[in-house]
């Protein structure tokens, strides 16, 4: 019976399971403040900001987080960067930080078409008000965007709970890496990745379902 | 940064090293994509299907695998692979590395893949598929000669968009045994204790080929995409683009 042997061994599933969670949640909300930064790189009226952004976004988009998390983790420790003195924590923290660069750069397209759907007049409204760039940004163009780009954002954060666990690769026990050991000392491997599997589903299917809601409720709204 | 161990990058023995990985890489894209293909098609067309006993099966088959972390399957593949296949090739087999990593990132592209088609299917006016059955085409003709044709052609850009993505999940591969491209720089920088400059010019060789996927996709002309079909494809970029 797939599941039961989650009670078995509880620290790897239950546990891998709040680890996921928690790199899902750090890694989200650090992907929405690089994913808004990037994108106000991205339609800054300094070219050379703009051409920032847009590095930024193709290099973290075009190339594997695998091979991003192996940087994090072996990289920069050898120029002197280290997430924390501890070995497991500083593994966690590279992961959460993987995570949040890549699908930053996701992030950054997106809240970039959002910034871009807004009226054209409204900036200008704003503007001739005599809001400065700045306050223009805060109360007028990033209020709408962020309305805007929620639905596509709750498909993001699917994409980073799957992704999660790649931090697998570079040791942290999330739920995948806790089903590996449980298989390995059990050589149960059916029942520990349907288990595994089960938990994953419990986490994004009802973050689909939510998306789905929230893009046909957004749609009607238009 | 030593710069001494750049020096290897120019190294013929290394850049031949390099390059088994990238063939090892590109190889395993290209088997995924082939097989993920026509089983992509059957479901798209199972999830069409009038009949339930066909539906139902196809939408729980394509939703589940999309909910699943693409590393899950491959990791499964790599343990229970052979097992799977022994009632089939008797008790002897045994699943090359290679191809449990293809099964596993075959399965999560047809999944995608088959939402792609489905896409495009019913992006297009109903009308086409009501005149052709109107002359007299059966379901089959006129999917063979009138649906497909137009729906397939307007989803290029969007399956080549996924290409991308699978070579990039082709360095999961590398966790369960596979020496592609990413697998061969751990070897290397374990031997020369140089990671930042071999992840730096392996995520260089990723790029440049990504890269030009992405800009080809983006500028095929394939006549206008219909709104939905392009929102669709958005979600789909953005939900199942792993690794």
């Amino acid at each position: 019976m797939p599941g039961a042997i989650a009670f078995q061994f509880p620290d790897l599933f239950f546990g891998g399971l709040w680890v996921t969670i928690q790199i899902s949640a750090l890694g989200l909300a650090g992907a929405l403040v690089i994913g808004t930064a990037v994108a106000l790189l991205r339609i800054s009226p300094a070219a050379p900001l703009r051409w920032l952004g847009a590095a930024y976004v193709e290099f973290f988009r075009n190339t594997p987080l695998v091979v991003q998390l192996f940087f994090l983790f072996l990289g920069l420790p050898l120029v002197g960067l280290r997430f924390s003195s501890d070995t497991f924590e500083s593994i966690f923290r590279a992961a959460a930080t993987g995570m949040a660069l890549y699908h930053g750069a996701y992030v950054a397209e997106v809240v970039r078409g959002g910034l871009l759907g807004v009226d054209k007049g409204q900036i200008e409204a704003a503007r001739s008000l005599g809001l400065s760039y700045a306050q223009m940004l805060r109360y007028v163009q990033l209020p709408q965007t962020f309305r805007a780009v929620v639905p596509p954002v709750g498909n993001i954060a699917i994409a980073l709970v799957k992704n999660t666990s790649l931090a697998s690769t570079i040791g942290v026990t999330e739920l995948l890496f806790g089903a590996e050991i449980v298989e390995s000392r059990t050589f149960r491997a059916e029942e520990s990745f349907a288990t595994a599997t089960l938990l994953y589903l419990l986490l994004t299917i009802p973050l689909g379902l939510a998306v789905n809601y929230l893009e046909r409720r957004l749609l009607v709204a238009r | 940064m030593r710069p001494d161990t750049w020096g290897m990058f120019v190294d013929p023995a290394i850049l031949r090293f390099f390059g088994q990985g990238l063939l090892e890489t590109l190889s395993i894209a290209a088997a995924s994509t082939l097989l993920s293909f026509p089983a992509g098609l059957l479901f798209a067309l199972g999830r069409l299907s009038r009949r339930a006993w066909i539906r139902w099966p196809s939408i729980a088959y394509i939703e589940a695998i999309r909910a699943l972390p693409v590393l899950l399957l491959i990791v499964y593949f790599g343990i229970k692979g052979s097992t799977l296949f022994r009632p089939l090739f008797g008790s002897d087999f045994d699943l090359p590395r290679f191809w449990a990593g293809v099964l596993g990132l075959s399965l999560y592209t047809s999944a995608v893949l088959a939402e792609i088609i489905r896409a495009g299917i019913v992006s297009l006016p109903g009308g086409q598929a009501e005149a052709a059955r109107a002359l007299g085409l059966s379901y089959a003709q006129s999917l063979r000669h009138v649906i497909l044709p137009q729906a397939l052609r307007l989803m290029v850009p969007a399956m080549m968009g996924q290409l991308t993505t699978v070579i990039k999940d082709t360095s999961l591969v590398g966790t369960i045994g596979v020496f592609e491209l990413l697998r061969q720089g751990r070897t290397i920088y374990t031997q020369f204790f140089n990671p930042i400059e071999v992840l730096l010019f392996v995520s260089l060789v990723y790029f440049v080929v990504c890269f030009a996927l992405s800009q080809g996709s983006r500028r095929l002309e394939v006549g206008r995409v219909p709104r939905i079909a392009q929102v669709k494809v958005q979600e789909l970029q953005l939900r199942d683009q792993a690794a």
